[in-house]
């Protein structure tokens, strides 16, 4: 592991100059690298300190591995990748962005941490707990800040214990709330089922309620145990006070599942569900773990609602869970399903079982709604003087109404402004003359001081853009945007529009999430971005998709679209990987 | 009534620390009762050590490590009698008891807590709005109580003081010649007054749109209440007041009820207008002037013969355009301030408090300069003054030259030549 990394760092220097193009070379998987090796040395050093606290950590250390070796894997298929093959919204599509953007690159290497004092890794007696205090020198309570230090690394209990002793010694017999709780995190964190009873007497004997975060502590602490019922009772408490976290549920659930409670367990998540809580992965992975081994219609029927929530939802599995789905697929035993990780063609057809994916147009009575959303909710807004006028909002509504629906809808700024070096007026006459020589209906959006020659908006050229398309300018104190939605909208489903903006701050005008996802839906399918590095060469567009990346299903397949590890990926952006489920007949 | 919930708070509040009274002598006793559960811990410990060869060479040291734990339990069955009367049921209660577990964890929580409060905890929406309002009253607390020490430490300096200047005084009793009776405050007062009184028939009017109490949240229109406050003061103190307005101050509005909790009785006698209509309904439209940071027109210099509007509007909640959407409903002129031109601007919104463009509108109405009145835009806020571009240097030297040339005798410009 530890070679690994350094060996990643030491050859590092030698990749970054061999490769010239590093600014605007397609994969960049070298800076990636980098960042991520990074990542391991810091969460490395981390480990270093535990390494001697417990065999369970072990685990953690062969995932780190098996991270590290997947990464060096998973390399080379990224190389391949070409940046312009991926979809403005493809996972991870964003990263790359900002990777190409040359000054994100310095904050790569962060600064290290030390500690002040050598964190006892063994217990000690009161006389070196002592001599510790007196070496201690900060504004902090020494009890509060070494136990604090001691959970923050995962220092074995045993010194935590000694440090309880040492302190209940000093003061009567009483240890305070504060070093129990944080105790009994180290106890849930080594599991040490025992101890963690022990703390929970003396918590229940002592206090007449607890706090939510020694709640939930004690009820980590308590579902692998035979007393895990107990920790359905002190989810009751903190119900008293605030709603439970979706974590507390989690834990509660995992426990019933544990304990082959299944009742329990789908009456949890219900009433997890009933609080608007969106449940945590792991909760719902457990659910289809713990189906493998129930032949049981009726759960069966609940882990498909589950993946409807999902579809509804707009959620994504992780790859663990991909992965436990799958298995509890395969694991019915009269439906043969078989099920392989797959993409998607651009086309829209699985390359696993070349069935099309659902497509992402909306359908008449959600395009109507989402029209609708759009018109009251971003140009609108409760007040019309916010984006616009009233006047030109008429002025707009008629110019649309008047004109037959367009093919395309260009935000002439945004495309114009696309070259910080060529003239604005000039890139906007190209684009549009390229388009027009389509035969497409064009029209484009922009604002009245465009009109106004000047150096950078030259009155030839705006004369050409006016006779090649239709336009319409707007104040320049209003907003452009809204319109640009409006009229796409408005034209029809097959009317797509041009710009780079991710329209973030207008989606999130739109009122509910329902909408907003529709939005998004409607977006990824209508939105044409322009990739062109060069003003001078022919316009081509990032690919737009042509199927919606959805929870889906046909009856005897299911098409589950999953989030890999090792790819972060934006809120605005959908996964690329799928998990395709056919049913053999 | 009052008492009763006095009572609870104290009890709440010393409650954890009861353990701590009670003399460590009564567990010696029941210690021999304990002995018999001792060992039953003792062997439920043994399977759990995590590291078996620290087990093996000192068991002797395991022993004192559970040792706390008998004490711990013990301590406890009394209190627990005590307290077991409370109500369990109540979810006032059961948050009271929350908070109290999350003091002593060290949260930021106040340690007393009002009724009112409570029940504004509860109205919380989410549980992180209900984390914001106790740390607010977690540092409301500590302020108050930081305030008291400072005074109490105040009123002990001051009485000792007291002492020593009669000690002193006893020596020498001398008559003093005063030209004034010290009435600092009064007289400053009454010529503050003056000077109010005289803006109000011919100063400047100022006018502060108060049409925005439906934008904001309680928290929001307390601060704005309170830099509205503020403003008014310092413009009373200004040598050429302004005469402020306040536009469209719904009479028991949110706004109205604020000022006048604020300003107790002296709300009537403000040497200002606060009136229900609106500020184009008093001037003439094209003599107004709506400030805001949105505006695109940038404000070049002070026009004494315009009505400057200033929304009174603290927005938290980030909703861009709304002063510059009510200017636009009414069609009046905006401007914003130069800020760019000036400074270098860090970070921050541009959005200035009302205080601070009171006191630059005053400034500039008085000197007319720039960067005198942008010394009130927050230090924080930008990193420097910017440099006068080489053509507007070149045009105040000009200026400046044809001054000297007019003001000065041949003499002395002909030295300061010389010196060049």
């Amino acid at each position: 592991m530890m070679t690994f990394c350094f060996t990643g760092i030491r050859s590092f220097p030698k990749l970054w100059k061999s490769n010239p193009y590093l600014g605007l070379s397609p994969g960049h998987p070298y800076i990636f690298l980098f960042l991520k090796d990074c990542y391991g040395i810091r969460s490395q050093q981390k480990w270093f300190s535990l390494k001697t606290a417990s065999p369970q950590n072990t685990k953690a250390m062969n995932l780190l591995v098996a991270r590290a070796r997947s990464l060096q894997k998973g390399d080379e298929g990224r190389n391949k990748q070409v940046s312009s093959e991926s979809h403005l919204f493809a996972a991870g599509a964003a990263k790359k962005r900002s990777q190409m953007n040359p000054q994100s690159r310095d904050h790569a290497l962060l600064p290290v941490r030390n500690n002040i004092i050598q964190l006892p890794t063994k217990p000690l007696n009161s006389e070196e707990w002592d001599k510790l205090k007196e070496d201690f020198k900060g504004k902090a309570n020494f009890e509060n800040w070494i136990i604090s230090q001691m959970a923050h690394h995962n220092s074995p209990i045993d010194v935590a214990k000694s440090l309880l002793a040492w302190v209940a010694i000093k003061n009567n017999g009483i240890v305070s709330y504060n070093l129990l709780v944080k105790y009994l995190y180290l106890c849930v964190f080594h599991k040490q089922t025992s101890e963690v009873f022990d703390v929970y007497e003396i918590m229940k004997a002592r206090y007449k309620s607890l706090e939510s975060g020694a709640n939930t502590l004690l009820i980590r602490g308590l579902i692998h145990s035979d007393r895990w019922k107990e920790a359905l009772l002190l989810l009751e408490d903190i119900k008293k006070a605030m709603i439970p976290s979706k974590k507390n549920y989690n834990d509660c659930i995992q426990g019933a599942l544990l304990h082959q409670d299944v009742n329990i367990a789908w009456n949890l998540y219900q009433e997890l569900l009933s609080h608007d809580i969106i449940p945590m992965m792991e909760t719902l992975k457990a659910f289809f773990d713990f189906g493998k081994d129930i032949k049981d219609d009726q759960y069966s029927n609940k882990l498909l609602d589950i993946l409807l929530y999902l579809r509804n939802n707009q959620l994504y599995p992780g790859e663990s869970f991909a992965h436990s789905i799958k298995t509890w697929f395969e694991s019915i035993p009269e439906e043969q399903w078989k099920g392989k990780f797959t993409t998607i063609q651009k086309s829209g057809q699985c390359s696993c079982c070349g069935k099309n994916i659902e497509s992402i147009h909306l359908s008449p009575e959600e395009y109507e709604f989402l029209k609708g959303k759009v018109m009251r909710d971003v140009i609108d807004g409760g007040d019309q003087y916010r984006k616009t006028t009233p006047q030109e909002l008429k002025r707009f509504q008629n110019f649309v109404k008047n004109c037959p629906p367009f093919d395309i809808v260009i935000d002439g700024l945004n495309v114009a402004k696309m070259f910080p070096k060529a003239r604005e007026s000039q890139v906007l006459e190209r684009v549009v003359s390229q388009l027009a020589k389509q035969n497409l209906r064009v029209l484009v959006l922009g604002r009245k001081h465009m009109l106004t020659s000047r150096a950078r908006w030259r009155k030839d050229e705006m004369e050409k853009v006016q006779k090649q398309a239709s336009c319409f300018f707007a104040d320049n104190i209003s907003e452009d945007d809204p319109f640009l939605l409006y009229a796409t909208l408005h034209s029809g489903n097959h009317c797509k529009f041009i710009t780079k903006d991710l329209m973030r701050d207008h989606k999130a005008c739109l009122a509910d999430a329902k909408t907003q996802r529709l939005f998004f839906k409607w977006q990824q399918g209508h939105q044409l971005a322009i990739i062109n590095k060069f003003p001078g060469s022919k316009l081509t567009f990032q690919h737009i998709l042509s199927y919606d990346t959805v929870v889906q299903t046909t009856g005897d397949s299911w098409h589950i679209p999953y989030d890999e590890d090792l790819v972060e990926r934006y809120s605005y952006e959908v996964p690329t990987k799928w998990l395709c489920l056919q049913r053999k007949t | 009534m009052p008492v009763f919930i006095k009572m609870s708070v104290s009890i709440t509040f010393v409650r954890p620390f009861t353990r701590v009274l009670v003399p460590f002598t009564l567990n010696r006793k029941r210690r021999v009762l304990y002995s018999t559960i001792l060992p039953r811990y003792m062997s439920s410990k043994i399977p759990a050590v995590s590291c078996p060869n620290k087990e093996s060479t000192s068991p002797p040291k395991q022993l004192e490590l559970d040792g706390w734990k008998i004490t711990m339990k013990s301590s406890v069955q009394e209190s627990v009698s005590t307290v077991s009367s409370t109500k369990d049921e109540d979810p006032v209660a059961a948050t009271r008891e929350l908070i109290e577990m999350w003091r002593l964890l060290g949260r930021e929580v106040p340690e007393h807590i009002s009724e009112e409060e409570l029940k504004t905890i509860m109205e919380c929406a989410s549980k992180s709005s209900k984390k914001k309002y106790l740390k607010y009253l977690y540092v409301k607390e500590k302020m108050k109580k930081a305030k008291q020490i400072k005074k109490e430490i105040k009123a002990a300096a001051k009485e000792k003081a007291k002492k020593d200047q009669l000690l002193e005084t006893t020596k020498e009793d001398k008559q003093q010649d005063f030209m004034f009776l010290r009435l600092w405050d009064r007289n400053m007062d009454i010529a503050m007054g003056w000077r109010g009184a005289q803006a109000m028939q011919f100063g400047q009017p100022l006018v502060f749109d108060m049409a925005y109490d439906n934008c904001m949240k309680p928290q929001e229109l307390q601060s704005t209440v309170s830099q509205l406050l503020e403003s008014e003061g310092w413009n009373r103190r200004d040598v050429d007041p302004f005469h402020i307005y306040f536009c469209n101050l719904k009479i028991d509005g949110p706004f109205y009820r604020e000022l006048i909790k604020r300003y107790g009785e002296k709300w009537n006698k403000l040497l200002l207008t606060a009136t229900e209509k609106s500020h184009i309904d008093l001037f003439p439209k094209d003599s107004i002037i709506y400030l805001t940071a949105d505006s695109p027109n940038v404000m070049t210099t002070f026009k004494h013969d315009k009505i400057y509007i200033v929304g009174s509007f603290v927005d938290k909640n980030l909703q861009p355009g709304a002063s510059l959407a009510k200017a636009k409903r009414l069609n009046l002129a905006t401007e914003c301030l130069p800020l760019d031109k000036y400074l270098q601007w860090d970070a921050g919104t541009k959005n200035l408090t009302l205080d601070q463009m009171i006191r630059i509108l005053l400034c500039l109405k008085n000197t007319g300069s720039w960067e005198e009145a942008l010394k009130f835009v927050p230090k924080r806020k930008h990193t420097g003054y910017l440099e006068i571009s080489q053509y507007s240097q070149e045009f105040v030297n000009r200026v400046k030259k044809l001054k000297t040339f007019n003001s000065f005798p041949k003499g002395s410009l002909n030295i300061r030549t010389q010196k060049k």
